[in-house]
């Protein structure tokens, strides 16, 4: 297996799971609940493993996309509702990630915010246009490597790893009032729903079919989900443990993305603020990138166009013109001056509502025979599956709820 | 009825006024005021660049104004603690700042046990 295949993975991960929403939320969860929150990740991860193995083994298989499926399992009607709720997920998940790029370059260069969006849109839409899809990914994925300076800094600034590991075991911590327990479980339906986050599958699933994945790449898949989720949901719980040290003890909450790239100056000083920011940068724009595209390939497949990044621009027409709308959409709404944390609250709280519908046709489909063969679900993905289904719909339930009682985890 | 007691939270929740509802907003200021130490800190060690430390006041800045505009009893004590750390120079003493964020820590501490 080449190791460059794994790019597909490294960027889904590093953009899905470092995004904008993991640099605020993991180190927030960490200056406010120390280690507690890290088996919120730990479980996540897994079951983002089991839903993107799925996704790409169905890809390989079936050689159908989740939208595709979605339409012929869920009927036009839930179809469409699904369809339309994803992409304002996905729409507004895409303008936080465009506005927290152009923060990123604020704090690297200091020049405006807005003409650092309006920039930053161009330069993505004239990169996924010229480049070949294997190459979005190398570019995004391996430059977001960048991020592994957070790994380095939590090794570097001698955490108690014994409250670390502690960490993993799923448990509340004792002790807490009412209103910390709805703010920890408003944390808990926040990262399951960040590290989920529905595009990451469509994502996933629509890259397996630009790279022509078939019956072969079945364990390149599994390989890919594993190491790239791993890899994504390491760094999110280092920028968690980090701020756990460091910001929990001196009385800081972080809101702001700049905040995080502090974990990595603390210890290394200049060079590890750069590197930082590098990897945020590129972490974030590959996010946007994944975000637009995603959105993009579930509108195209949905309505059956001709779609993907492995044909020329004008060879997938409507594809094309979708995916350079919704970047324009979503420049749209940055330039109106929305506050980027507020985008983020929006996009996970419509990203949670979404993943029951996103998943349960996924699930079914990996589990018939029909269209999968001996490839079909196991009792293992079958056993966890379910569980995360279950997971999933009761955060779902709740998300709503926690959100207002909570003021969305700020009071 | 189990909806009833959740329904009625949730519009508890969204209607509440005075100190209570200013708690978010004092305890993001106090956050604030103590990532502004953290940062003049760092940067007297020359461990941040110019850029970023300049970047870091101004939306620290834009935070605490827009806490500050956000609390409902503006003419309190912890509004005018609020209000003196914005009037702190963007290069103020991190010990200057760590004692606005203490004192906005108590105020949150007391309502909150209040």
């Amino acid at each position: 297996m080449n190791p460059l295949e794994l790019t597909l993975g490294i960027m889904t991960a590093v953009g899905g799971f470092v995004d904008i929403s993991e640099l605020v939320f993991a180190a927030k969860a960490g200056s406010t609940f120390g280690y507690a929150l890290i088996w919120a990740f730990a479980l996540a991860t897994i079951g983002i493993i089991v839903f993107s193995e799925m996704s790409g083994r169905v890809a390989a298989v079936a050689h159908q996309p989740v939208f595709s499926l979605m339409r012929h399992r869920l009927g036009l009607k839930l179809g469409l509702v699904t369809l339309a709720a994803s992409m304002i997920a996905n729409l507004i998940t895409c303008a936080a990630e465009l506005g927290g790029v152009a923060l990123i370059l604020n704090y690297m260069t200091g020049a405006p915010y807005l003409l650092m969006a309006v920039l930053m849109a161009l330069v993505m839409v004239v990169s996924i246009w010229i480049l070949p899809f294997e190459w979005i990914e190398r570019i995004y994925g391996l430059l977001g490597l960048f991020m592994l300076v957070f790994a380095a800094a939590l090794i570097a600034i001698h955490p108690p790893w014994h409250q670390i590991a502690a960490g993993f075991v799923p448990h509340i911590p004792a002790g807490l009032s009412t209103k910390e327990m709805l703010k920890f479980g408003y944390f808990v339906v926040a990262i399951t729903s960040a590290v989920m986050f529905p595009y990451e599958v469509y994502f996933y699933s629509s890259g397996g079919i630009e790279e022509g994945w078939g019956i072969k790449d079945i364990l390149t898949n599994r390989v890919t989900a594993i190491l790239g989720m791993g890899l994504g949901s390491t760094l999110a719980i280092a920028i968690l443990a980090s701020s756990a040290q460091l910001f929990g003890a001196a009385n800081v909450d972080p809101v702001i993305p700049g905040s995080a790239a502090l974990e990595a100056a603390i210890p290394f000083g200049k060079w590890g603020l750069v590197v930082a920011l590098l990897g945020m940068l590129f972490a974030v724009a590959g996010a946007a990138v994944e975000t637009c595209l995603a959105n993009a390939y579930s509108i195209a497949q949905f309505f059956g166009w001709i779609w993907g990044r492995h044909k020329k621009p004008w060879e997938a027409p409507r594809f094309t013109l979708t995916w350079i709308t919704l970047f324009a959409l979503a420049l749209a709404i940055v330039v109106t001056g929305v506050d980027v944390m507020t985008l983020v609250e929006f996009a996970i709280l419509f990203s949670i509502l979404v993943l029951p519908l996103t998943y349960l046709p996924l699930l079914l489909l990996a589990g018939d025979k029909k269209y999968m063969g001996k490839h079909v679900n196991g009792p293992l993905a079958k056993i966890l599956g379910w569980l995360y289904f279950a997971i999933i719909t009761a955060a779902a339930l709740a998300a709503i709820p926690l959100y207002i009682l909570t003021s969305g985890g700020n009071s | 009825m189990r909806g009833k007691p959740l329904l009625l939270a949730l519009f508890v929740a969204g209607c509440s006024k005075g100190p209570d509802a200013d708690l978010q907003y004092i305890g993001e200021a106090r956050s604030a005021a103590a990532e502004w130490a953290l940062v003049n800190d760092q940067a007297a060690q020359g461990r941040l660049s110019g850029a970023y430390v300049t970047s870091m006041h101004k939306w620290l800045r834009d935070d605490l104004q827009t806490s500050l505009s956000s609390l409902t009893e503006r003419n309190s004590v912890y509004g005018a603690e609020i209000q003196a750390l914005l009037l702190q120079p963007d290069d103020a003493a991190p010990e200057a700042l760590r004692a606005h964020a203490a004192r906005l820590k108590q105020i949150e501490d007391s309502l909150e046990s209040a």
